[in-house]
């Protein structure tokens, strides 16, 4: 099978493309394909009249003695919480679950009514947490038994979350916003969720009465209004809460009954205390479509018998496409059983396998979903929380009937928050990929694989803030882009391609031009690269030029050094248009590169001298590098004063390292043109270096045209008469010379 | 995307084509002539997906599994028999059960069904399954909807008219309704030859098997690629934005999570083997770096590019989608908020590569990873306070952790409105107190005495001390010198 791809070969190079995988910051918004959907507004409204302050009757014994100490003493009397603790406590973990899941889009306003209503929160993004809530429940306190039960009521605190309904999120708002002429898409929906205490089922009745009439009320009022919108469906779940050993006075509705095209209404007559909390515990799942997973044989060490260890399971909760395996296939049945807490609800089991390595490795992962352990501070849910925060993972196995194993889950921490990865576990339609090696440029073998390297590590990206917007306005991804644009602007794939970047003397001069701006500082280190260059090319230093296609040695050193300054003035080329500072590099590079043949060849006669010259240099090399900073910081004033070619030479005169003054008058900058004298003796590298100077500053004014066609600093007047008299006037001063 | 062929072979596709002048056709050799040319296509365009070739009639059976091999495919649909009548609903179970057992249910399939619209008679025929379709019992349902994503492509060796003059069409057009509208019907135009075949399965390949090129781009660098399988287009919220969205032809490579940006554009440019690719530069620099590359498919839409290695030691420039959004992967927060790392004042990996600006902690803290409090079952409670005990008996050196254990619990106590238990908790530390031994440290009398009549106080409900932000202090005595004591 594979031969046949690797000969055939692709035409094109193929990306292939694993999966669409769903990662849960989208399924945050949404629980089904709506983003503003039921769930995206939840109203939680308490009644906090004094019957809420009667005690459940679920006695909790908080007192337990142990053995050694319950001679003589008399346990305390056990403690039982009050209807209202219950409600509280209980819709408290509908939050703290509901939070761990969707951080995002799903919101929460919560109301407490009593002779008035108390609004804990509002539905903005930061409002919706725990402790916040926590808090403002503290303030409140609870019901007051001795409150007139005539002027409380849990009406108040419907009427309220139909108003708070009405209420537009920052999420409508955005959506709002961002759609423009079709913002009438953006729906508002959503639940009101009311723990109380009701009478009788016509209490509860006139209760659904009176949240469709004022639902009708708001839509009116909210039509118009820009900060409001009309409720356009609601589903109103009654939560009738009473002590054990009591009868219920209101019957259990769970069935949706549509009341109008708004509204629909169920009623849950539950006992207070745990049947309370699994009651909501299932409610969180139905309204958030969350699914239930219990981890089994979860080995932990015994704090006593640290050299056993016991096996423990932990139940979590999860958004159930993490399920959808199971589901779809029908598994569902053979891989779960029931919750031990509830016959209600359903868990899958899936087995813990202990993780043999930390390496990371990469899972043909199908999705991601954040969980919420049930018994959040029980010890083996937080022993389990721990080890994943801490950085592990932990494959999850999928018992089946036949006996065999399937790795099909595993779980996982990114940022602090724990997820539990679907791993595809049937048959990957990428099997046997052909290798990239295969494919057109594949044959290719001298890519620039370390560099493109360094090239991403320049590249890598980085979170900013929100408010991150740069002069032009650009957004930090589209910096990132025009980065990418401008790094790239030159840059040869293979090295046989390039010369430039086979030199580490090039570097310094390569890493800056591709910068948005230079400072003159920069500009400095890249003529330093520059005239390193030259130095180098003075010393007939060999270069890294392929030698690919090429019979014998390759090109001659000359030739080497044609394509290397082309290449560098074809990288500085691309960026020359950035500022002037990056045109300031090519005026220099122009000025100092080599460039008539005839030069060269009078630069052959003097090599030979150079070379001897070549060892003093290297005795040299530590005055030479002090003198290089000097030079440097010297020079950086000179530039300051560019025009100033006078005060210039005075300064490269002064040089205290010149080891003579070659000139008795202060030389002035002929192009390209070295002054006789140097090709004569022995030549200091300061001198070199300093004529350097002096050419590219050249560089920078427009010369003067009589000493551009001066001869050792004389130039003829009047030439034009010459001229016009048939004569080349170029040729005529070199003529005389 | 696999594709699975469901090819009628029913008797009635043995029926002749009238073909003036030429040699005779049977339906069935149309059928094979078209099926030959999608294969063929395949062959070159999709030499990496799998197809499987089924038979069917009142019976079906899987003449090639899936497969990449094309020739066997070919050489299957020569050696077609002929068999009695159309029983189409057993053979779509059977493509369910064969497509399930191979992939899972999560991958997403095409099944190209085809017939010459003569749907069978009685039992077993697609009349009789639809009618009785609602009256099904949970193991015996209808196949359709595949419980996988599925297209589901109808080619009918027939016209629409004549199909039309019966019930065939009808009947095919609920099949369709019956997947979720995820499919096509196509028919044969003009008089039935294989001109008419290859003009039909030719808009087959066009709607379902055209290959999709593309442009990766990294700023300047780019490189025309195939990307196998063809994405297919995502709906994200029916409601706020109902137009599908499509990966664009134009990908932008962004940067490195390392990250990079990739352009996609419709041209292809044949490129000899050996001139060099961006594609296999990026890749053997990923995999070196260990590196993934941040790609942009259109507004909003991402993905990564990596690469991946199978056990054979060959490794391929791979891509995952992520869903369509501007926060596709939390721990990377906005990717619009992502910019280069030499803008920021300080280099967010370090000087050495050691450290690294993701991943982004959320706001809030999950609830498992900070110290809540939950009460609902008995046993919760009582470790709480058992916890408060065990450290009141090992005061004063336990002080720091009573007392944050202790504000712990009064912190819950006063949000869930739970006043008795503060009660019952500053009894027992009263009760501890007198337990004391002779031996004791004198402090632990203070502390324990000073902590209950605090929570009696919250118990009051008073303002002044149920405070939900207020802590417990350990009261500064003689003996504690007041060490620790602030740091609570």
């Amino acid at each position: 099978m594979l031969t046949s791809f690797s000969r055939a070969g692709l035409a094109t190079p193929a990306i292939y493309l694993k999966c669409l995988f769903y990662f849960p910051q989208s399924l945050c918004r949404r629980t089904g394909l709506r983003m503003f959907s039921v769930s995206h507004k939840t109203a939680f409204v308490v009644d906090h009249c004094p019957y809420m302050a009667e005690s459940c009757r679920q006695l909790i014994e908080c007192d337990m003695l142990t053995k050694s100490r319950s001679q003589g003493v008399i346990p305390l009397a056990p403690v039982s919480k009050s209807l209202w603790t219950c409600a509280i406590e209980c819709s408290m973990e509908y939050c703290r679950i509901l939070f761990d899941v969707y951080p995002t889009w799903k919101l929460v306003n919560y109301i407490v009514s009593d002779s008035e209503v108390h609004i804990l929160n509002s539905w903005k993004q930061e409002d919706q947490n725990t402790h916040e809530l926590m808090a403002a429940l503290a303030a409140v306190g609870p019901p007051n038994p001795r409150q007139d039960p005539e002027c409380c009521s849990v009406l108040h605190g419907l009427v309220a979350a139909v108003e708070s309904l009405c209420k537009i999120t920052e999420y409508q708002h955005e959506s709002r916003t961002t759609l423009m002429d079709t913002a009438d898409r953006v729906a508002n929906r959503g639940r009101i969720i009311c723990l109380t205490n009701a009478k009788s089922d016509t209490h509860v009745r006139m209760l659904e009465d009176c949240v469709l009439e004022t639902i009708q009320e708001q839509n009116k009022r909210a039509a118009g209004s820009d900060r409001l919108m009309p409720i356009q469906q609601c589903e109103l779940v009654l939560v009738h809460i009473y002590p054990q050993g009591e009868e219920t006075l209101v019957s259990d509705r769970q069935k949706k009954e549509v009341l109008s095209s708004m509204l629909s209404s169920e009623v849950h007559s539950v006992r207070a205390g745990r049947y309370l909390a699994s009651k909501l515990n299932v409610l969180v799942q139905q309204h958030f479509d969350l699914a239930s997973t219990t981890i089994t044989n979860i080995p932990m060490k015994e704090e006593q018998h640290a050299n056993t260890s016991a096996n423990y399971d932990v139940e979590l909760l999860h958004h159930r496409d993490a399920h959808m395996e199971f589901i779809k296939s029908g598994d569902l049945h053979m891989a779960g059983s029931t919750s031990r807490d509830s016959g209600l609800k359903e868990t899958v089991t899936l087995k813990w396998c202990t993780p043999r390595t930390n390496s990371v490795e990469l899972h043909y992962c199908t999705g991601a979903y954040r969980i919420s352990p049930v018994d959040v501070n029980s010890r083996p849910s937080s022993c389990l929380t721990n080890f994943l925060l801490n950085g592990r993972s932990v494959l999850l196995e999928q018992p089946r009937k036949s006996g065999s194993k399937v790795i099909s889950h595993m779980l996982s921490s990114h940022g602090g928050e724990i997820f539990l990865h679907v791993l595809n576990s049937t048959r990957s339609t990428l099997e046997d990929p052909p290798s990239i090696s295969e494919g057109c440029g594949g044959r290719v073998t001298d890519y620039r694989i370390t560099d493109f390297g360094e090239f991403m590590r320049e590249n890598r990206l980085t979170p900013f803030p929100d408010s991150m917007i740069d002069a032009a306005g650009r957004t930090p991804v589209e910096r990132a882009k025009s980065q990418l644009e401008r790094y790239t602007r030159y840059w040869p794939m293979i090295i046989s391609q390039t010369t430039i970047f086979n030199m580490q003397a090039v570097v310094p001069l390569a890493n800056l031009i591709v910068k948005d701006t230079l400072t003159d500082e920069d500009v400095l280190t890249c003529q330093k690269t520059v005239y390193n260059l030259v130095d180098m090319e003075r010393k007939s230093d060999p270069l890294p030029i392929s030698t690919v296609g090429s019979r014998g040695k390759g090109p001659k050193r000359d030739e080497q050094y044609r394509i290397m300054w082309n290449e560098l003035e074809t990288l500085v080329k691309a960026h020359v248009g950035t500022s002037e500072r990056h045109q300031r590099v090519l005026e220099c590079i122009s000025a100092c590169r080599s460039k008539p043949p005839e030069e060269e060849e009078r630069k052959k006669r003097g090599r030979k001298r150079e070379d001897k010259e070549d060892k003093t240099e290297k005795n040299g090399k530590d005055t030479e590098e002090k003198g290089w900073t000097t030079d440097s910081e010297r020079l950086k004033g000179v530039m300051e004063r560019e025009k100033d070619e006078q005060s210039e030479c005075e300064i490269i005169k002064d040089s205290p390292d010149s080891p003579e003054p070659l000139n008795k008058k202060p030389r002035l900058a002929t192009e390209e043109q070295q002054p006789p004298e140097k090709s004569k003796g022995p030549v200091s590298l300061l001198t070199l270096w300093t004529n350097r100077i002096t050419q590219a500053n050249s560089r920078k004014h427009q010369e003067f045209a009589g000493r551009l066609s001066s001869v050792n600093n004389k130039a003829e007047l009047y030439q034009h008469l010459k001229e016009e008299n048939g004569m080349d006037v170029h040729e005529n001063g070199k003529a005389t010379r | 995307m696999p594709t699975a062929v469901l090819l009628d072979s029913s008797l009635s596709m043995t029926r002749p084509v009238s073909v003036e002048g030429s040699e005779e056709f049977q339906r069935k050799n149309l059928a094979v002539h078209g099926l030959t040319m999608l294969f063929e296509h395949m062959a070159t365009n999709y030499r990496l997906e799998f197809t499987s070739l089924v038979s069917f009639s009142s019976l079906w059976e899987v003449l090639v599994p899936f497969t990449r091999d094309y020739n066997t495919l070919q050489e299957a649909l020569n050696n077609l028999e002929d068999y009695d009548k159309t029983c189409l609903e057993a053979a779509l179970q059977g493509v369910s059960n064969i497509v399930q057992q191979e992939w899972g249910t999560s991958c997403p399939c095409q099944v190209v069904l085809v017939t010459d619209g003569a749907l069978g008679i009685g039992r077993g025929s697609l009349r009789h399954s639809l009618q009785t379709v609602k009256q099904r019992v949970e193991d015996k349902k209808f196949p359709l909807p595949f419980p996988f994503p599925s297209k589901l492509y109808v080619m009918c060796i027939a016209n629409a008219e004549e199909l039309q003059a019966t019930d065939s069409m009808d009947n095919l057009e609920q099949l369709i309704n019956l997947n979720g509208g995820e499919g096509q019907i196509y028919t044969m135009e003009g008089p039935l030859c294989l001109k008419s075949v290859q003009s039909m399965f030719g808009k087959l390949i066009d709607q379902a098997y055209s290959p999709f090129h593309a442009v990766l781009r990294c700023g300047n660098l780019t490189s025309d690629v195939q990307v196998f399988p063809r994405p297919e287009p995502v709906t994200i919220d029916e409601e706020v934005d109902p137009m599908p969205r499509t990966v664009q032809t134009e990908g932008d490579e962004i940067g490195t999570g390392a990250t990079d940006d990739t352009e996609e554009e419709t041209s292809t440019n044949q490129m000899a083997g050996k001139s060099p690719n961006f594609c296999v530069l990026l890749h053997g620099s990923l995999k070196v770096e260990g590196m993934v590359a941040l790609v942009q498919l259109g507004p909003d839409w991402f993905g990564m590019l990596y690469s991946q290695a199978d056990s054979k030691k060959k490794s391929n420039l791979m891509m995952s989608l992520f869903e369509p959004g501007s926060e596709p992967l939390p721990w990377l927060g906005r990717i619009s908020q992502l910019g280069p790392a030499s803008d920021a004042a300080e280099n967010p990996y370090g000087e050495d590569d050691s450290k690294s600006p993701f991943p982004i902690q959320p706001k809030h803290k999950r609830s498992y990873a900070q110290n809540v409090t939950v009460w609902i079952k008995a046993s919760g409670l009582q470790t709480d306070v058992q916890k408060i005990l065990r450290n009141a008996r090992k005061l004063p050196e336990k002080t720091q952790t009573f007392y944050k254990e202790l504000n712990r619990l009064r912190k819950a106590a006063l949000a869930f409105g739970f006043w008795e238990l503060l009660k019952s908790m500053a009894e027992l530390l009263e009760r501890e107190c007198t337990l004391l031994s002779d031996s004791a440290h004198p402090d632990a009398a203070f502390q324990l005495s000073h902590a209950a009549q605090q929570l009696k106080l919250a118990s009051s409900g008073d303002s002044k001390y149920a405070a939900y932000e207020h802590n417990i202090t350990p009261m500064l005595t003689d003996f504690s010198g007041g060490g620790g004591a602030h740091r609570i």
